[in-house]
């Protein structure tokens, strides 16, 4: 209660100051008043009573001054006093102010940018309730020696070499879930697998369109807690038998997107690969899945579906046991330790392996995991973290860098303050109320780059999502604005404030008041503040060698990928996928459809050629399979598996790829000759090193399970790179599609002289007049597909470029500005030197020589912390060292260069003085 | 100069002008001299120390203020006592024995 009158009176006084100043005024005069009549009457004379009184009184105005200091509204006064002060500063120099506010905004921008990023990528969790209750399981397999072979999900390499993946096969996620129902180490288990890559057709009233979809098992809903916004959740009577639950709970950006959030979408029926899918429930907004924490899937279906709507060729991966692909979680229950639960599970695991896959003698069992599920499976994290940490530290020296050179500038400007500050200590003002002044200046400088530079953050806000998506496909992830951000935005302006603002205030309020004001700002306190300015000078040189070491870095990496040969012709290719529905071309008549689109697309008229592919080229996917060379003892573990892509007739014509040895396929091979393989020279020299491959045969079980089916070799290609181009071209296998038993989703490539937008209207009606529910999906060029898959490299190269150019500007900046006042400062005594002789020349190389050795102690610095650092980044540079020889030598003139350029304005002028003015100047 | 007595009362001054007020409302110079008499000339409140305590108490609502006559027919700011204020002085002066019992045992042990 006393607070809020306190405040409120506060404010009244605030408010009516004048009448406030008024009435104290008549208060302290009636104290005068009554004071001098009680002397009277105590027998004083009238005057000297008078006069008595007033000396007890003293000072009006100071006792003025005391009342109000006892209240806050004073000191909120002062504060408003020192902010009108600053403001008028800030308007005085309005070249400064701009520098400093848009330096300061690029900063704070970047920053916000950064950080909006991390924040999405590292700190967002799932939006189920209690998110930190979640645990995801992990194992880690030692490659040559796990039982477990077949995978499809994400994973990892871990620092000893083995691999780290969440994948699970569904008959051992069962056996985990009846033996934690049974002892109850965890909640109840519940999966889910996103169907990343695979996207679903979805014909909606007659209308195809592509959507992403997620499986999940029947309790998913139940044990996240999270209510459907409209409709019900997945249930697990829909997921009991397979087929059992033709239902889908939609997002609510597809709900948006294509029922324009229209309730009666629930009961709609739509199909998903040609499966009619009943519509029962639409997420709430924030709701992501399980998977990611960013983007959520369109469509979320009981894993019972999977059978019948995304059809595998080994089968239902329901009864497999062999195939690992999807992802397990659950609960933590009160009181149960993390470890007691991973040695629980851990048992269980090995158990349930043992008795669902054949585990030989000298194979190891894969270790168990259990991670924290809040952030999902947590794939933008793996691969974006370390990225991420190098750009929050490079746009942490981009802000460094700016306070830097605002420190340089008030550094300046308070040498040129420096009589204002000694008149204001002369007349009483205390040394904190003058460096509450200078620091409100430099917060008020710091507020308004903060508040430019979150307005830029929220411009720029999706540019890094933006410049990672391409056009068929979306972004990785996207940014979430919210109230951390702008938190994040006012703390790093504050702290910025002081940073730069701090140093120059302190240094100002040091000065000797009598020193000061009589020799008027010349040689008496220059050995000490130049100090402070030249080593600014040096930590901003230092920053920007950083800088311009990172961009040289990453603009060379990119340079090598551009250059890297691919052993193949990228270009004039087109590049679009096809799907033929399980349901309507069951195997083998998916193999037939294509077959007839081949045949078809090659009629088209500008076409000179086309192939099928399993796995585009530089896609960043690739297929593995067992590769045992007949005749040969029996490879262990991982060397078993070779890399392998399936191809069309003309694949190595299309792609320009000589065959060494041998022949190429050719129509000879059909879907019921013999079947024949391709290898390329690598895997020729892995494993016949000195005998000719051709002829030879291997077993694969590549065709659909067929373990002892056999190949034969018919020719030996050049290497060509894969799935990568930072990788080296992998032994590689290739089969014929058409000789396999099941192809679902393939990839065309047309060679063509013509541009994609000339040629795609015949391309897709020749599909169409085929099947007219066939969409031509993931259009793209062959060298856009390249170029796609180095986003994150030109990302880094482009903003690394960008950070290094304003380093530059911002070091050319301090250096000019702290020459040219060191140049105006001594104009007296160049003149005495140029008296006695000195020539233009000598002062000319006096000046440069001293800016060069600020740059070379700068640059040295950059150079050591550089070469410390670089190594961070050494995994996401390609053909070239973190301490790169050419990178360091060209950053290190590069610097001196702008060095000498940014001083020598200010040394010109210096040996352009004439004598006899400068000897007059002070 | 002046500062230095009245800083050594910093606390009993607010102490003082709250008994002052506890007999009858006053005006600032009223109480000064009240005190100054009531001490018999041993504590002397000028207005510098005076007045900042008055507007610290009328903040902490444990005085309030109104214009009012004076015998003499004056306008004159009288100060009069709270709720606030009286329970703030009772409790104050228990405190102020407590303590000086404290001391006085100390001084004589």
């Amino acid at each position: 209660m006393p607070l809020l009158q306190n405040l409120i009176s506060g404010i009244k006084s605030l408010l009516h100051n004048e009448q406030r100043s008024r009435d104290m005024e008549e208060e302290l005069r009636s104290f005068e008043e009554a004071s001098a009549e009680e002397k009277i009457r105590n027998g004083v004379s009238p005057h000297e009573a008078h006069r008595a009184a007033r000396i007890e009184m003293g000072s009006l105005e100071t006792v003025k001054q005391k009342v109000r200091s006892t209240t806050w509204e004073s000191t909120a006064e002062s504060i408003w006093q020192d902010l009108r002060y600053a403001v008028r500063m800030l308007r005085g120099s309005p070249g400064f102010t701009l520098i400093a506010i848009a330096s300061l905004a690029l900063g704070i921008g970047a920053n916000t940018i950064i950080f909006t990023l991390a924040k999405g990528v590292l700190l967002d969790r799932l939006a189920v309730p209690q998110p930190n209750q979640v645990r995801l399981f992990a194992i880690i397999r030692d490659r040559r020696t796990s039982p477990l072979h077949s995978f499809w999900g994400d994973f990892y390499r871990t620092p000893d070499g083995r691999s780290i993946t969440h994948s699970f096969s569904y008959p051992v996620y069962q056996l985990l879930r009846q033996q934690n129902l049974a002892n109850p180490a965890l909640e109840d288990l519940f999966a889910f697998k996103d169907l990343l890559g695979q996207r679903l057709t979805a014909t909606i009233d007659g209308h195809a369109d592509t959507v992403s979809g997620q499986l999940v098992s029947g309790n998913f809903y139940q044990q996240l807690g999270v209510q459907p916004a409209l409709g019900r959740a997945i249930q697990p009577s829909d997921d009991t038998t397979p087929g059992s639950g033709p239902v889908a709970v939609i997002s609510d950006g597809l709900w948006a997107r294509l029922f324009g959030r229209s309730p009666s979408v629930i009961g709609k029926t739509i199909q998903l690969n040609l499966i009619p899918i009943t519509i029962v429930g639409v997420n709430p907004p924030g709701f992501t899945g399980a998977a990611s924490v960013q983007i959520s899937p369109d469509v979320f279906l009981p894993f019972s579906m999977q059978p019948t709507l995304i059809p595998d060729r080994k089968g239902s991966l329901l009864e497999n046991p062999n195939e690992w692909w999807m992802s397990i979680m659950g609960r933590a229950r009160p009181g149960v330790s993390n470890e007691a639960v991973r040695s629980a599970f851990a048992v269980w695991l090995e158990q349930d392996i043992r008795a669902t896959v054949p585990v030989r003698k000298n194979e190891s069992m894969p270790d168990l995991v259990i991670e924290s599920g809040s952030q999902g499976l947590a794939a933008a994290t793996h691969d974006y973290a370390a990225p991420i940490y190098v750009l929050s530290a490079l746009t942490g020296f981009v802000l460094l860098l700016a306070c830097a050179n605002l420190a340089n500038l008030l550094l300046a400007r308070s040498a040129a303050r420096q009589r204002e500050m000694s008149v204001r200590l002369a007349l009483g003002a205390s040394r904190p109320r003058v460096l509450r002044q200078l620091l409100t200046e430099s917060l008020l400088l710091s507020s308004l780059g903060g508040i430019a530079g979150f307005a830029l953050g929220y411009l720029g806000r999706n540019i890094i999502p933006h410049l990672l998506s391409t056009a068929w496909h979306p972004a990785p992830f996207y940014a979430r604005f919210d109230l951390r951000i702008f938190a994040f935005a006012a703390a790093v302006s504050i702290v910025t404030g002081i940073l730069f603002g701090l140093a120059p205030a302190w240094l100002a309020t040091r000065t000797d008041v009598n020193t000061s004001l009589k020799d008027a700002a010349s040689s008496a306190t220059r050995r000490r503040k130049g100090l402070a300015g030249r080593s600014i000078v040096v930590l901003q040189v230092a920053l920007s060698m950083l800088l311009v070491v990172g961009a040289g870095l990453f603009a060379r990496s990119l340079i090598n990928l551009n250059a890297t040969s691919l052993g193949f012709d990228p270009h004039n290719l087109l590049l679009f996928a096809i799907q033929a529905p399980p349901a309507r071309y069951p195997a083998p008549q998916d193999i037939a459809l294509h077959q007839r689109i081949e045949e078809r697309l090659a009629q088209v008229p500008g076409v000179q050629s086309v192939t099928l592919i399993e796995n585009p080229l530089i896609s960043h996917n690739r297929s593995n399979i067992t590769f045992l060379p007949t005749g040969q003892p029996k490879p262990t573990g991982d060397e078993q598996d070779r890399d392998v892509n399936g191809v069309g007739q003309s694949f190595f014509e299309t792609y320009r790829i000589p065959i060494l040895y041998g022949r190429s396929f050719g129509p000879t091979d059909t879907a019921t000759s013999p079947l024949v393989a391709v290898i390329n020279q690598s895997l020729a020299h892995t494993v016949y090193p000195n005998i000719d491959p051709v002829g030879k045969t291997f077993t694969s079980n590549r065709h659909q399970g067929d373990h002892e089916a056999i190949y034969q070799i018919i020719g030996v290609s050049a290497d060509a790179k894969y799935d990568a181009l930072q990788e080296d071209p992998p032994p590689t296998f290739y089969t014929l599609y058409r000789q396999s038993k099941e192809e679902q989703f393939i990839t065309y490539t047309i060679k063509t002289q013509l541009s994609p937008a000339a040629i795609l209207p015949a391309l897709r009606n020749a599909v169409q007049s085929i099947d007219k529910d066939l969409p031509l999906r993931d259009i793209r060029t062959q060298t856009e597909q390249i170029e796609a898959s180095i986003s994150q490299q030109r990302l880094f190269a482009t903003l690394t470029a960008g950070f290094g150019i304003l380093a530059l500007v911002l070091a050319c900046i301090g250096i000019y500005g702290i020459m040219a006042y060191n140049v105006a400062r001594r104009t007296n005594e160049i003149g005495v030197r140029m008296a006695l002789g000195a020539r233009a020349r000598q002062v000319l190389f006096m000046v440069l020589g001293e800016s060069s050795w600020l740059a070379i102690v700068g640059v040295t610095a950059g150079l050591i912390a550089a070469v410390a650092l670089s190594r961070f980044i050494g995994s996401m540079l390609y053909g070239l060292k973190p301490a790169d020889p050419t990178t360091l030598i060209a950053a290190t003139l590069i610097l001196l260069a702008v060095a000498v350029a940014a001083a020598y304005g200010p040394a010109r002028r210096a040996s352009h003085i004439d004598p006899m003015q400068a000897l007059r100047h002070e | 100069m002046p500062d230095k007595p009245s800083d050594l009362i910093q606390g009993t001054l607010e102490m003082l002008i709250l008994k002052t007020l506890a007999l009858e409302p006053m005006h600032g110079y009223g109480i000064a001299l009240r005190i100054e008499q009531i001490s018999n000339g041993v504590f002397r409140v000028n207005p510098g120390s005076l007045f900042p305590a008055l507007t610290r108490l009328e903040r902490a609502a444990r005085i309030r203020a109104e214009w009012r006559a004076t015998e003499n027919n004056r306008r004159a700011k009288y100060y009069l006592l709270t709720d606030r204020g009286r329970k703030a002085l009772k409790e104050e002066t228990q405190q102020w024995g407590r303590q000086l019992a404290a001391i006085t045992s100390i001084l004589e042990a």
